[in-house]
C-alpha cells in the first residue's frame, strides 16, 4: 500500500515539475493605442463617422508604413499604434481612399502626436507595457483640409477604453 | 532543460528504488524475539541537495548550493533546517533578470514510516518557515504591445540592479530518507509553499526569490523539489519505548 502511494506521489512530482510556459492573457491592458474619435464640425457634441477612413503610418523619412489590420471603413472612431522608442508618430489619415485603375484617390491630412513614454511593469507574463502622456496633436496645414479642428481630451494614454482625442471635421 | 528533468527522473527513480529495495528487506527480516532491545540511532544528520549541484553543472542560468541538517529528538520528531544561496536567472519571451541570494529554513519533520527493527528510515511530513535576502538585475526586456507589427519591437538593454529584496515563506515537506549504506542516507523530498512576505522592486517584481523558487502571477504559492545525500553522525542510541 505505502509503495504504491509512494509510486503515485511520484509521478505527481515529476508532473508538477514541467511547467507550462507563462502567456500574457488577452484581457490585460498592456500598451494601449492612440483612440481618435470624429465629431460634426456643426454639432460638436454629435459623433460623425467619416466616410472611407484609412491610415496610414509615416517613418522618420516620411516613407508610409501599413498599420496591421487597418482597413478602409466609414467609421467614427480610430485606434492608432504609437511607436514605443521614439516621442513622435506621424500618421496620414484619408478621408474618402478608394484606389480607382491604380491611383489612390481621396483627401489625405497629416497629423503629428508628440508624447512621452514610460514603460511600466504588468506583470511575469506580459512585461512591460508602455504608457504615454500626450504634448502635443497638430494637423499638419495644406490646401486642402477635411480636418478643421483638434482637442486632446485625454492627455494620460493608459487605456484603449478612454477617447484621447476630438476631431471635427 | 530536458537533460535535467531526466537526471531528475533517473535520481528519483534510484531513490525509489533504494527504498523500495530497504522496505523489501524489512519484510523479509526475521522476527526478533521479545526479549530483544531494539535500539534506534539518534544523532545530527548533515547533507547536500544534490539537484542543485547537478543543475549548477549543466544549466548555465543557474548556480546554487544548499546544506540540510537534522537532529532527531524522540521517536518521530525531528528538528531540521536548510541553510543555502543561488543565482537563477529567468528568461521569458518579453523579460530577462537574475536573482542573486542566500536562504535559511528552520522547522521540523514528523516520520510517519514505522521502522521494522532497527532500521531508521523515514517517510516524513514536515514544515518550515523560510527567508531569504537577495538582489535582482533586471537584464533586459522587451515592451509587450499586441500592435508592435507596425513600429516594430522595443527592446530596453540598460536594465537596473535592485538591492536589498528579501521574502518570508512557510513549506509542507513531504518526502522520505532511506539508508542506503551505513548512516548514509538517500532522499528526496518536495515542498509545497506559501509566501508571507516580500519586499518587491519598484516597476518590477521578484520573478525568483533564492529558496523560494520562482513565482507565480497567479499566486502566492511555490514549489520545490530536493534530493538529498545526507550522513547521519550518530550521538547516541535509545531504545524505542
Amino acid at each position: 500500500m505505502k509503495k504504491h502511494s509512494l509510486i503515485f506521489s511520484l509521478i505527481t512530482l515529476l508532473f508538477i515539475s514541467c511547467e507550462k510556459d507563462d502567456i500574457c492573457p488577452e484581457t490585460t491592458q498592456t500598451t494601449p493605442r492612440l483612440v481618435i474619435e470624429f465629431y460634426d464640425l456643426t454639432n460638436p457634441d454629435e459623433t460623425l463617422a467619416v466616410p472611407g477612413l484609412f491610415a496610414i503610418g509615416l517613418d522618420n523619412d516620411d516613407a508610409q508604413v501599413p498599420i496591421t489590420n487597418e482597413i478602409v471603413t466609414t467609421r467614427s472612431l480610430i485606434a492608432l499604434p504609437l511607436k514605443t522608442d521614439a516621442t513622435e508618430t506621424e500618421f496620414l489619415l484619408y478621408k474618402s481612399y478608394d484606389i480607382v485603375e491604380g491611383e489612390i484617390i481621396g483627401n489625405p491630412d497629416k497629423i503629428k502626436i508628440t508624447y512621452a513614454t514610460e514603460y511600466v511593469y504588468v506583470s511575469r507574463a506580459c512585461g512591460y507595457k508602455t504608457i504615454f502622456d500626450i504634448q502635443t496633436f497638430a494637423i499638419t496645414p495644406d490646401e486642402d483640409l477635411w480636418m478643421i479642428g483638434s482637442d486632446i481630451i485625454n492627455e494620460k494614454l493608459t487605456n484603449e477604453n478612454d477617447i484621447h482625442v476630438k476631431i471635427l471635421h | 532543460m530536458k537533460m535535467t528533468s531526466m537526471l531528475k527522473y533517473c535520481i528519483s527513480l534510484i531513490g525509489c528504488l533504494s527504498l523500495c529495495m530497504s522496505l523489501h528487506a524489512q519484510e523479509d527480516a526475521t522476527t526478533t524475539t521479545d526479549s530483544l532491545v531494539v535500539k534506534h540511532k539518534y544523532g545530527l544528520r548533515v547533507g547536500v541537495d544534490i539537484s542543485k549541484l547537478v543543475q549548477t553543472f549543466l544549466e548555465s542560468d543557474y548556480s546554487g548550493l544548499e546544506l540540510n541538517a537534522d537532529y532527531r529528538l524522540s521517536d518521530r520528531i525531528y528538528v531540521a533546517g536548510e541553510i543555502g544561496n543561488e543565482e537563477q536567472t529567468t528568461s521569458t519571451d518579453y523579460l530577462n533578470s537574475t536573482a542573486k541570494g542566500a536562504y535559511l529554513k528552520v522547522g521540523a519533520d514528523y516520520n510517519m514510516y514505522n521502522n521494522w527493527a532497527g532500521m531508521d528510515n523515514l517517510v516524513y511530513s514536515g514544515i518550515r518557515f523560510g527567508i531569504s535576502n537577495f538582489d535582482q538585475q533586471l537584464n533586459s526586456y522587451t515592451i509587450y504591445d499586441v500592435n508592435n507589427s507596425t513600429w516594430g519591437q522595443t527592446e530596453v538593454l540598460e536594465g537596473e540592479n535592485f538591492k536589498g529584496l528579501s521574502a518570508t515563506w512557510i513549506e509542507l515537506v513531504f518526502g522520505f530518507k532511506a539508508e542506503v549504506l551505513n548512516n548514509l542516507f538517500v532522499g528526496l523530498n518536495m515542498q509545497m509553499k506559501g509566501r508571507l512576505s516580500e519586499k518587491e522592486p519598484n516597476n518590477f517584481e521578484n520573478s525568483y526569490i533564492p529558496g523560494f523558487g520562482r513565482t507565480f502571477d497567479s499566486g502566492n504559492f511555490g514549489i520545490g523539489f530536493g534530493y538529498n545525500i545526507s550522513y547521519l553522525i550518530p550521538l547516541l542510541k535509545k531504545a524505542k519505548k
